[in-house]
């Protein structure tokens, strides 16, 4: 692979180099491929851009380097505050006052998931450290995947979204810790008790930022109408300009983006109508999201004793997320049957995990070296099986709009919607 | 399957239905949450029924047996107060409403139960088109013949009960420019429109059998008049009215349905014909597309008038009858918004004017349904 980059890049000098041209042609594969594997299997899109990013990856395309650093990182951070600005926004605070039970589900599923991953790498003998930043990672459901696989089986109801914000309270625990965690490394090996202060300072500036954010786009919604594109382009760049500032403070971008839009949800509840119009521009970001994180992944050595520890973590993860998200169940709202789907549903791991071991990464290249040795499989494999799983969870719970049906060619019995 | 008999029931006893709308705190468009809705309004005692609609984002509450709007307004607000609570634990809200300005009926999933499952074989995208919400007003009458006769005689202020109650102007996220555009889906059906003109319990159940015999019907249930005779309650249930948007509005119109039934009972003010059918359809269109500022054409007379007017000439007409059975806060409510012109359909398009965006008008709407309901001013995000 790396010789035929060779000969190519010696016999074309495009005008925007030749890494641009590279990703364009992946993106590019990863947009049909997704298109096929929705359109022959009824899965996901993100299975078709994970693959064709896996299959890069594995055969040693270079255009995403590990550790993730300049406009990959942005690209990344931006494509994860995009996605955790619009969960934000999916979260009202009065629903926890009215139904108290679902924050149980999620400090229940979080928590539960936390000691299980920690417990069972402790007993496989990994490191405490490693085992203790995996397991804060592991918490991280992924709202990103989630929300693509309910939107390509235009899945709507209780189970889908419990499972969206679960997903994304799972990750605000996760980009609070992690990022506060991240920051104690290079000072030695703190318990997480030492970690309070630094959790305050990430959450303290992120808030900062995202209310700085909230603000902003509250004041232009007086004027500009919520439909409009140019609303859309405002709201884009912000978040971009946002995320490139977050982390110069020492807050996190993903974490401000994610409040930002909680706050604006609360500051101005009238409906949020602005995802639609973001459209295509946002798709590309969250498909070249997709792309960069199984590229990235599929970097990952795969030995057979990471390969045990991987399938320990992933099985320990999912039966701790539907545990927990059951044990507070009761008085939730919810049937036993769909607090089961809820937390199946919630199996996916993307972008934000590999956002926080690139932290780990960055604060500390041996503990975040051995972390992303086990982390990044996990990802991979967690950013396709579990959108499998979440797509299984979401037509079970009878919350898609159709039957599972792939679409075969010459047998289509009706209409049928591109989306 | 023969007609059953017709039940015996109080004359002028008052049921009210309200099918309701289920939609999402994000963007306001419906959500498939009946289910969960039934499952807790089920733990919460209260007066009448909660039951499945046709689609997953409808609920159908009915009151039980009232005799008088006080009491209809008494049970609507217990129910109204549970729907809200229960929509607030499942993050999502409950508005009245003839439709839904901006749902693609092609996305809306059949509540799986064996009724709907054979109307959605037997009417394909009909049944999907049918997510429209309307409130059926049921009023008892003592026997069988006297509710024919009330029937027809009603079926000459199907206008009337448009015009008050619409509250459909937008379809598909368009405004249709008509006031009460439900009722166009409604037309849809086969079995739709007016009954047949049948002045005593013999000769209805002749034309009933006539009509099972060739298999189209089963029971009443499969006839989707405006007004219906309802055998099993003893009462006849007008079926024009779209869901307002508050219960108040709910509760004032079951208030004029029980005074017009009085007047009817009471007085025997006129008898109906054939020939008042030959106005009909032009009258319900009138009033569907226009409102209030519809053309009345009198059955009797053939006179052209305004149909506000009409409106109010029979409030003066039936007050005598309101005040006997304490509906004249009803009577009153109507009266004052006929007078300034001012219905539900009125109030959903200034809203559009103002906001420019039919989701937050969805939203304000949900607000005005939770009335005193843990108000939250500014909205209830």
């Amino acid at each position: 692979m790396n010789e035929i980059m060779a000969i190519w890049a010696e016999w074309i000098k495009p005008s925007a180099g030749l890494p641009t041209v590279q990703w364009s042609i992946l993106l590019a594969l990863a947009a049909a491929a997704g298109h096929l594997v929705n359109r022959y299997t009824g899965l996901p899109k993100v299975i078709g851009y994970s693959a064709v990013g896996t299959f890069a990856g594995l055969a040693g395309f270079t255009g995403a380097a590990w550790p993730l650093q300049g406009t990959g990182l942005f690209l990344l951070e931006l494509g994860v505050a995009v996605v955790l600005f619009e969960a934000g926004g999916r979260i009202p605070l009065r629903w926890f006052r009215h139904n108290p039970m679902v924050l149980v589900q999620s400090l229940a599923e979080s928590t539960l998931t936390y000691f299980g991953v920690y417990w069972l790498l402790d007993l496989m003998g990994v490191h405490g450290v490693v085992a203790e930043s995996l397991a804060l990672v592991a918490m991280a459901a992924s709202p990103a995947v989630l929300s693509r696989v309910a939107i390509d089986t235009r899945a709507a109801g209780p189970v889908t979204e419990r499972a969206l914000v679960l997903s994304t309270l799972s990750t605000l625990y996760a980009l609070t810790l992690c990022s506060a965690r991240a920051g104690m490394l290079p000072r030695g090996e703190a318990g997480l008790s030492d970690t309070l202060l630094p959790v305050l300072v990430v959450l303290g500036l992120s808030v900062v930022v995202a209310a700085v954010l909230a603000l902003v786009l509250r004041t232009a919604l007086r004027v500009m109408s919520p439909t409009s594109e140019n609303t859309a382009i405002l709201l884009l760049s912000l978040i971009a300009a946002g995320a490139a500032l977050a982390s110069n403070f020492g807050g996190s971008a993903p974490l401000a983006a994610l409040l930002g839009g909680m706050l604006l949800k609360q500051l101005n509840p009238r409906p949020w109508s602005w995802p639609r119009q973001m459209g295509t521009a946002s798709s590309m970001l969250t498909m070249l999201m997709f792309v960069l994180v199984s590229v990235v992944a599929a970097q990952a050595d795969w030995s057979r004793p990471v390969a045990s520890l991987v399938m320990g973590l992933v099985v320990v993860r999912m039966i701790a997320k539907v545990a927990g998200v059951s044990l507070g169940n009761a008085g939730s709202g919810t049937s036993w049957r769909q607090g089961l789907w809820v937390g199946c549903a919630m199996s996916p791991m993307s972008s934000v995990a590999l956002l926080l071991v690139s932290q780990y990464v960055a604060a500390s290249s041996s503990i975040g070296g051995q972390v992303a040795v086990i982390a990044l499989p996990a990802i991979l494999l967690m950013e396709m099986l579990g959108a499998v799983l979440a797509t299984v969870a979401l037509y079970r719970a009878g919350e898609c709009s159709r039957p599972w049906s792939p679409v075969v060619r010459g047998a289509s019995t009706g209409p049928v919607h591109e989306s | 399957m023969s007609l059953e008999p017709f039940q015996k029931s109080s004359a002028l006893s008052l049921g009210v239905e309200l099918e309701m709308q289920l939609v999402n705190t994000h963007d306001y468009d419906l959500a498939p949450y009946a289910e969960d809705m039934l499952r807790l309004m089920s733990k919460i005692a209260l007066p009448g029924a909660v039951v499945p609609e046709m689609t997953s984002s409808m609920i159908e509450v009915s009151t039980g047996i009232c005799h008088s709007s006080a009491e209809v307004l008494g049970q609507l607000t217990q129910i109204r107060d549970a729907l809200v609570k229960s929509a607030d634990k499942l993050n999502i809200a409950v508005v009245g409403g003839g439709t839904h300005p901006f749902q693609q009926w092609h996305e809306r999933r059949i509540y799986d139960k064996p009724r709907f499952r054979e109307l959605s074989e037997l009417y394909g995208y009909l049944s999907k088109q049918f997510t429209i919400f309307g409130q059926h007003v049921h009023i008892g009458c003592p026997d069988a013949d006297t509710a024919l006769l009330t029937l027809h005689r009603m079926s000459r202020y199907i206008p009337h009960f448009i015009a008050l109650s619409a509250s459909s102007p937008y379809v598909q996220g368009q405004d249709t420019a008509f006031d009460s555009a439900r009722l166009n889906s409604v037309f849809a059906f086969p079995l739709s429109g007016r009954a047949p003109f049948a002045l005593t319990w013999d000769e209805f159940t002749v034309y009933f059998n006539k009509m099972a015999h060739t298999g189209v019907v089963k029971s009443m249930k499969d006839f989707y008049w405006d007004i219906r005779p309802k055998p099993e309650f003893g009462t006849i249930e007008i079926r024009v009215f779209d869901t307002p948007l508050t219960i108040e509005r709910a509760t004032a119109l079951a208030g004029y349905v029980q005074s017009l039934g009085s007047w009817f009972m009471n007085d025997q003010p006129f008898m109906p014909t054939e020939d008042d059918y030959l106005v009909y359809t032009y009258n319900r269109f009138q009033a569907c597309r226009f409102g209030l500022d519809a053309v009345y054409v009198d059955p009797a007379t053939g006179g052209h008038m305004p149909l506000r007017e009409h409106i109010l000439m029979t409030m003066a007409q039936i007050e005598r009858h309101a005040h006997r059975l304490d509906a004249s806060a009803s009577i009153h409510l109507l009266r004052t918004s006929v007078e300034r012109n001012d219905n539900d359909a009125r109030w959903l398009r200034e809203r559009q004017g103002e906001e420019r965006l039919l989701a937050e008008v969805i939203r304000q709407a949900a607000d005005r349904f939770r009335g005193g309901v843990d108000h939250e001013p500014g909205g209830f995000s």
